[in-house]
C-alpha cells in the first residue's frame, strides 16, 4: 500500500499532482497503466496505428459515399431519387453504431459466411515484424501477402459499419453546397455555353461545392474515431477502441485519460491537415 | 413541437413587453406568422414523415412523464410501487421459470418476449423510457443554458472574455463527444447522474458556438443600439433583446439534438457506463442480448428498434423544423 502511494505520489496536494501530470504529459509520459504495469505510451503506440488504419479508411469511404450521394441528390433536387437518398441517410445517421455493426456481423459474417466475424487477423498466421505498426503496411513491407489479405478481410465489416453510420452528414452538406453552387452565375454560364447537365454538375459545380467537405473532414474523422470505440468492441478488433472498453471495465482511469488525450491530439492534427488540404484545393485561401 | 410553439409565443409576449415600455420604435416583427395554429399546421401537416415523428415523440414523452413521475414518487416514499404496478408486471424481479420466452400475443408482458433473467422485454423498455427522456431533456436544456450564458457573453463583451470562453469551448470540442463522455463519466463515478454530468459537459460547447454566432450578428443591429441608447443595462440587453432573437434556429437544432443525446446515452449504456443492472436500460439490454443472437433475437432487437424509432423521429422533426425556420419550404 505504502509503495503504491509512493509510486504514484498520492500524498501530494491535488494541484501539485495535476501539474505533475501535465509536466509528464508534455514530456510524452502518459503515466503507468494500472493493469498492465507498462507505460501508457507503449501500449497506445501498439494500438493507435491499428485504429488509425480503420478510422482513416472508414472516413475516406464515408466521404466518398457522401459526396457521391450528395451530388446525385442535389442534381435531381426534389425528385424521387433525392427523397430516397434523404430517407436513407436520415435512417443510417440515426442508427446507433452498435446496431449497424451487429447487423453486418450477423448477416454477412454469420448467416452468409462471406467474411470473418471478428478479430484483427487470422490468428494462425505469423505476424510480420512491426516496422510502422500499421498491420497492412507492415505486411506489405514484409511481402507477406496472405497476412495482408487476412487483415484486409477482417477490416471490411468494421470499415463498412463506420462508413454507414457517418456518411449521412457528408451527404447533407454536399447536397446543400452543391445546390448553392448550381444556383451560381458560373453554373448558369456553363449551361449557356452548351454544356450538358452532367458536365456542369461534375466539372463546374463540383470543384466549387467540395470546399466545405474538406474543411469538415476533420470533424468526420472525430465522429468516426468515436464510432470506432463501439465498432471495435462489437468486432473484437484489437485497436484503441477495444482497449478503451477494456479500460472501462477494469476501471483503469490512467488508461482512459491517456486515450482521451491521444484521441484529442489526433483530432487536432486532423484539423490541421484539413486546413492544409483546403489550401491545396482552393487557391483563394492559400497562405502568403 | 408544441414546446417550440409555446416558446415562440413566450418570446413574442416578451418582445411586446420590452418594446412597449421603451420609447424606441418596436423591433421589426418577423412577418411570416399569422396565428398559432396555422403556424403549427404549416410546420407539421405538410410533411407526413415529420408528423409521424411528432406522434412517436409525443407518445414517448407522455409515457415518460407519467411513468417518470410514478418512479419519483416511489423513490421518495420508498413504500409504494406505483411505477411497477401500473405496468402489470415487475421488470426488475428475477424469474428463471420465464427465462428466454419467445414473443407471443398471450399476454401484454410477453409481446416482446423475455430475457435470460425472466424480465419482460416490453416492460423493461417501458420502465427505462423515463430515464432516456429525462437524459434528453436535461442534457439539452442544461447544455443550452450554459452555452447561452457563455456564448452570448463572449460575443457581447468581446476582448479577453471572448478569447477565454471560446478557447475553452474549442478545447472541449477537440475531443470526440463520445470519447470525452466516457472519460468524464468514468472519473465522476458510475450511475445515472454521472452520465448526465458527462453528457452535459460534452454538450454545451456546440450551443456556446451557436449562441455566439447569433449574438455576433445581432449585437450591431438597430434594436440593440436603440436599447443601449435608452440606458438599458448589459444584462438586460443580452437576455431580453439578443437571446430571444437568437433562439429560432437554435431551437430547431435542439429538436434534432434530443435524438443525439439519446443515441449517445444508449451508446454509453451499451459500453456498460451509466445505470447499472437490474435497472433496465435500452443500450444495456441491446448489448447483453447480443450474446444470445440469433436464437434469442428479440432480446436485442426490440430495444434497438425503440432507440432507432425515437432517434429517427427526432431527426425527422428537427430536419423539418430547420427547413421551415431557414425559410426553405414555406408554402
Amino acid at each position: 500500500m505504502q509503495t503504491i502511494i509512493q509510486e504514484y505520489n498520492l500524498n501530494a496536494p491535488l494541484p501539485v499532482q495535476f501539474f505533475e501530470y501535465l509536466w509528464n504529459l508534455f514530456h510524452g509520459n502518459l503515466g503507468l497503466d494500472t493493469i498492465y504495469k507498462a507505460p501508457e505510451s507503449a501500449i497506445i503506440a501498439q494500438y493507435l496505428p491499428v485504429t488509425l488504419e480503420l478510422v482513416l479508411t472508414g472516413t475516406v469511404l464515408a466521404i466518398v459515399l457522401g459526396i457521391f450521394t450528395g451530388t446525385i441528390a442535389a442534381s435531381r433536387r426534389g425528385s424521387a431519387v433525392d427523397q430516397t437518398i434523404k430517407g436513407i441517410y436520415l435512417v443510417t445517421w440515426a442508427s446507433p453504431a452498435f446496431i449497424v455493426a451487429f447487423l453486418l456481423q450477423l448477416i454477412i459474417a454469420y448467416d452468409l459466411g462471406l467474411l470473418p466475424a471478428g478479430g484483427l487477423v487470422d490468428p494462425s498466421l505469423t505476424t510480420p515484424s512491426a516496422v510502422t505498426g500499421f498491420p497492412l503496411i507492415d505486411a506489405l513491407l514484409a511481402s507477406n501477402f496472405s497476412y495482408f489479405w487476412s487483415v484486409l478481410q477482417h477490416m471490411v465489416l468494421p470499415v463498412l459499419a463506420l462508413a454507414i453510420t457517418t456518411f449521412g452528414i457528408t451527404t447533407r452538406i454536399m447536397r446543400s453546397s452543391m445546390i448553392e453552387a448550381l444556383d451560381k452565375d458560373y453554373a448558369r454560364l456553363a449551361y449557356m455555353k452548351g454544356f450538358s447537365k452532367t458536365q456542369v454538375v461534375y466539372r463546374t459545380a463540383f470543384r466549387n461545392a467540395i470546399g466545405p467537405i474538406i474543411t469538415l473532414s476533420a470533424l468526420f474523422f472525430g465522429t468516426a474515431t468515436a464510432g470506432a470505440v463501439i465498432v471495435e468492441d462489437v468486432f473484437q478488433y484489437h485497436g484503441m477502441g477495444f482497449f478503451t472498453v477494456q479500460a472501462i471495465f477494469s476501471l483503469d482511469n490512467v488508461a482512459i485519460l491517456a486515450l482521451t488525450v491521444i484521441i484529442g491530439i489526433s483530432v487536432i492534427i486532423a484539423n490541421l491537415v484539413a486546413d492544409i488540404l483546403y489550401g491545396v484545393a482552393d487557391p483563394r485561401v492559400r497562405l502568403e | 413541437m408544441n414546446r417550440h410553439w409555446l416558446l415562440r409565443s413566450a418570446i413574442r409576449s416578451l418582445r411586446g413587453k420590452t418594446d412597449g415600455s421603451s420609447p424606441v420604435p418596436p423591433t421589426p416583427a418577423p412577418t411570416r406568422r399569422s396565428s398559432g395554429f396555422s403556424h403549427f399546421n404549416r410546420i407539421l401537416f405538410k410533411d407526413r414523415a415529420a408528423l409521424g415523428g411528432f406522434i412517436v415523440i409525443l407518445a414517448f414523452l407522455a409515457w415518460s412523464i407519467f411513468e417518470g413521475t410514478l418512479q419519483i414518487i416511489d423513490s421518495i416514499t420508498r413504500r409504494t410501487d406505483y411505477a411497477i404496478s401500473v405496468l402489470g408486471g415487475n421488470p426488475l424481479a428475477l424469474d428463471f421459470s420465464h427465462s428466454l420466452l419467445s414473443p407471443s400475443t398471450n399476454s401484454f408482458g410477453l409481446l416482446f418476449g423475455t430475457d435470460y433473467y425472466g424480465h419482460s422485454i416490453l416492460l423493461s423498455i417501458l420502465y427505462a423510457a423515463p430515464r432516456d427522456a429525462g437524459a434528453g431533456v436535461l442534457v439539452v436544456a442544461m447544455g443550452m443554458t450554459i452555452g447561452m450564458l457563455l456564448g452570448t457573453c463572449a460575443a457581447y463583451f468581446g476582448g479577453w472574455t471572448e478569447t477565454v470562453f471560446m478557447r475553452l469551448t474549442d478545447a472541449f470540442l477537440a475531443v470526440p463527444a463520445l470519447v470525452l463522455a466516457i472519460a468524464v463519466s468514468i472519473m465522476v463515478g458510475t450511475g445515472f447522474t454521472s452520465v448526465l454530468i458527462a453528457l452535459i459537459i460534452v454538450w454545451w460547447p456546440t450551443y456556446a458556438r451557436f449562441f455566439r454566432g447569433q449574438a455576433l450578428s445581432l449585437k450591431n443591429r438597430g434594436f440593440v443600439s436603440a436599447a443601449r441608447l435608452c440606458g438599458t443595462g448589459s444584462l438586460s440587453i443580452m437576455f431580453r433583446h439578443i437571446v430571444p432573437n437568437s433562439l429560432d434556429p437554435i431551437i430547431a437544432y435542439a429538436a434534432l439534438d434530443f435524438g443525439n443525446v439519446i443515441l449517445s446515452y444508449s451508446a454509453l449504456a451499451f459500453l456498460g457506463i451509466g445505470v447499472q443492472p437490474p435497472i433496465p436500460e435500452w443500450g444495456e439490454m441491446t448489448s447483453e442480448g447480443l450474446g444470445y443472437i440469433p436464437a434469442t433475437w428479440w432480446w436485442s432487437f426490440f430495444p434497438s428498434l425503440v432507440i432507432l424509432a425515437i432517434v429517427i423521429s427526432f431527426t425527422l422533426l428537427g430536419d423539418r423544423l430547420q427547413d421551415v425556420i431557414s425559410g426553405r419550404s414555406i408554402s
